[in-house]
């Protein structure tokens, strides 16, 4: 039997009983449409926040903070960062630059009053923190002192736009009591100001409190703070935290693992992305799942519709094998019928999908505006091609066992067959 | 189709037992035939006489619980399911009482039918059907549906779509029992003059007046060959 001809035959089949056809369709349409719609919204939520993780920094980054490894909260064992294990930092395979934090002393921005609360990090020319989020100016550079880069918000108390912020001198008023929001915390030691000249301004989503200085003035502030000198700060406190920069991504998490062994904390955004990839796979599969329900519903749906119709054409069936259709003619021509249906079904349903996912969207975005613009369902490729497989699969598995019935019946009894 | 001398089908020792719960009912016992190529036989007998399992067997469509059945050279007592299909298309054509049209097919369709289960492309096969159903006397009625045709039309049809095939046997189970005395004259007289053009022809009948128009009558009682 040619392709041809059973694909005529079972489209033949397909429109004779129309109704049915349809509802059976439709059937395979809602599953298909469901598993669609959900698994859409899975990978868009995944998206989603993989782009706020990314849009926090990069990949090959492992940071170090001074704590031992698997510290979390309050449990968190304090250890110093010194020089020592900075060189250590260093010899680790495939980490190509190691760069210093020194976080000084709380303080105010003297500008913006005691609402301008700041965190001074001191960090060296070319830290991942301190890049491509300019608003004006420019980054910090190599031995440079009495600079800082601001968050914009902050730039604001001192001059309209960013811009006319660059080249003003401002006043950090480091140590002492701060307001932190709407709490006051204490603080540590006495303020101490530092006259320091705006070079750059940051987008403030990065951060509304950092103001960026050159790691040796942080380092200053602090020793100054405590009354120490600067090497001492290095020797006794540590640093505040190291990033290193790995040579490629896949290598960060021997990194992490190279950085534990030395006896610290790692944390890398590489590795949370991977624990949210797994979360989402779950997520995803929990969802996938309940669409599955409705797929599977959809299969007994096909199963009595092909039940119904090998019953019904069993004189049919008789009279093909009297004038010399081969068991496998018959069981292909129920086979690509069910087939049909899937394969019909689940283009609708994946249409359907599409089209009630960009629905769901619009609905909310219409109840709320101001919502994240991010895309709510996410339909790629792979899961179209996906669910159009699935429902040809399902379709399949259901006309299995009414077709080989069909197959197996006796030409004989067949003809006989009222 | 010149008729040749030779025999088509050989029946040696046919026995075939449906087993019905506790006892067994034998259908056919023991029954031994010939048919040589070209012949016109009939086969009769009263109701229950077997003589309808018989031709089944001939045409493939039941297995003989015991017993060889040859026809034209193929050993139908070896065949499996799927070869047992092909023997159907190439080597029998069959006609009913029932006709066993599809009603939801042209009548050029149903007789193409058993070509579409032989791979023949569309087109040439429906040319085959119309050559065979003009040489019937039913090239006008190619595009109509079954339930438009009469009784005797129908039967014609299932004879056009038995030989479209070309096969070596015609096989033809109470053919006329459908159809109405004159209805059913005019069919036999298809059938005779197939026969007289060299098609093989078996047909089974309770009917002495249609078993008449044979060339030779077989008489058959209680799963037997009684002559």
């Amino acid at each position: 039997m040619r392709t041809s001809d059973l694909f005529a035959l079972a489209f033949g089949n397909y429109t004779r009983s129309r109704l049915r056809s349809t509802l059976t369709t439709l059937g395979v349409a809602i599953g298909t449409a469901l598993v669609v719609l959900l698994i859409a919204l899975a990978t868009g939520a995944e998206d989603n926040v993989k782009r706020s993780i990314f849009s926090i920094g990069d990949l090959r980054l492992v940071t170090v903070q001074p704590f031992q490894p698997g510290a979390t909260g309050l449990s968190a064992v304090p250890r110093t960062i010194g020089d020592d294990f900075v060189a250590k930092f260093k010899a680790i395979p495939h980490a190509q630059s190691v760069y210093r934090q020194y976080d000084a002393p709380l303080g105010t921005l003297l500008e913006g009053g005691e609402d301008a609360a700041i965190r001074p990090q001191g960090i060296e020319a070319g830290a991942p923190v301190d890049r491509g989020d300019l608003l004006a100016g420019r980054h910090l550079e190599p031995n440079e002192h009495a600079v800082a880069v601001i968050p914009g918000n902050l730039a604001r108390f001192v001059a309209a736009t960013p811009d006319a912020v660059i080249g003003r001198k401002v006043t950090l008023r480091l140590g002492g009591a701060v307001k932190l929001g709407s709490t006051r915390i204490s603080g540590s030691g006495t303020p101490r100001d530092y006259v320091v000249t705006v070079v750059g301004v940051f987008d403030e989503q990065a951060s509304q409190t950092s103001v960026r200085i050159p790691l040796d003035d942080a380092l200053l502030a602090g020793a100054e703070n405590r009354g120490l000198t600067p090497d001492a700060v290095r020797q006794i406190t540590g640093y505040s935290g190291v990033a290193i920069e790995s040579e490629d991504s896949q290598y960060v998490a021997d990194v992490v693992k190279a950085v534990q062994e030395l006896g610290f904390s790692a944390f890398s955004l590489k590795q949370v992305i991977e624990q949210i990839d797994k979360g989402f796979g779950v997520f995803r599969g929990i969802l996938a799942g309940i669409g599955g329900v409705a797929l599977l519903v959809a299969a007994i749906g096909i199963a009595n519709t092909m039940v119904m119709a090998v019953l019904e054409r069993t004189r049919e069936i008789g009279i093909m094998k009297a004038v010399g259709a081969s068991p496998r003619d018959i069981r292909a021509i129920f086979l690509s019928e069910a087939a049909l249906v899937g394969a019909f079904g689940g283009v609708i349903g994946l249409a359907l999908g599409i089209i009630g996912g960009r629905g769901i969207e619009l609905v909310i975005r219409s109840l709320n505006p101001q919502s994240n613009p991010a895309p709510i369902f996410v339909v790629d490729l792979p899961l179209a091609l996906g669910a159009l497989g699935l429902a040809l699969l399902v379709s399949l598995v259901a006309g299995f066992l009414p077709s080989r019935r069909a197959m197996r019946m006796s030409a004989l009894s067949a003809l006989r067959y009222e | 189709m010149a008729a040749t001398d030779g025999v088509i089908v050989r029946a040696t020792d046919v026995a075939r037992v449906y087993p019905t719960g506790a006892t067994a009912v034998s259908a056919l016992d023991g029954v031994t035939l010939e048919v040589r190529r070209g012949e016109f036989l009939a086969v009769m007998g009263p109701s229950g006489s077997g003589k309808s399992t018989l031709l089944n067997i001939l045409a493939g469509l039941e297995r003989p619980t015991r017993g060889a059945v040859v026809v034209d050279g193929a050993d139908l007592s070896a065949m499996d399911e799927v070869t047992l299909a092909t023997y159907r298309r190439e080597k029998v054509g069959m006609i009913f009482q029932a006709f066993n049209l599809l009603p939801r097919y042209r009548v050029v369709e149903n007789v193409a039918l058993p070509l579409v289960f032989a791979g023949v492309p569309r087109e040439q096969r429906l040319e085959r059907a119309r050559a065979v159903l003009d040489r019937l006397g039913m090239g006008p009625r190619a595009d109509h549906r079954p339930s438009q045709l009469s009784g005797g039309e129908m039967q014609r049809t299932a004879i056009a779509r038995a030989l479209v095939t070309d096969p070596a046997l015609l096989l033809a189970d109470e053919p006329t029992g459908n159809l109405d005395s004159a209805n059913g004259e005019a069919l036999l007289g298809v059938i005779t003059e197939l026969h007289a053009r060299g098609q093989t022809v078996v047909l089974v009948t309770h009917d002495a007046g249609i078993a008449w128009h044979a060339q030779r009558i077989v008489r058959m009682r209680d799963g037997r060959i009684v002559n």
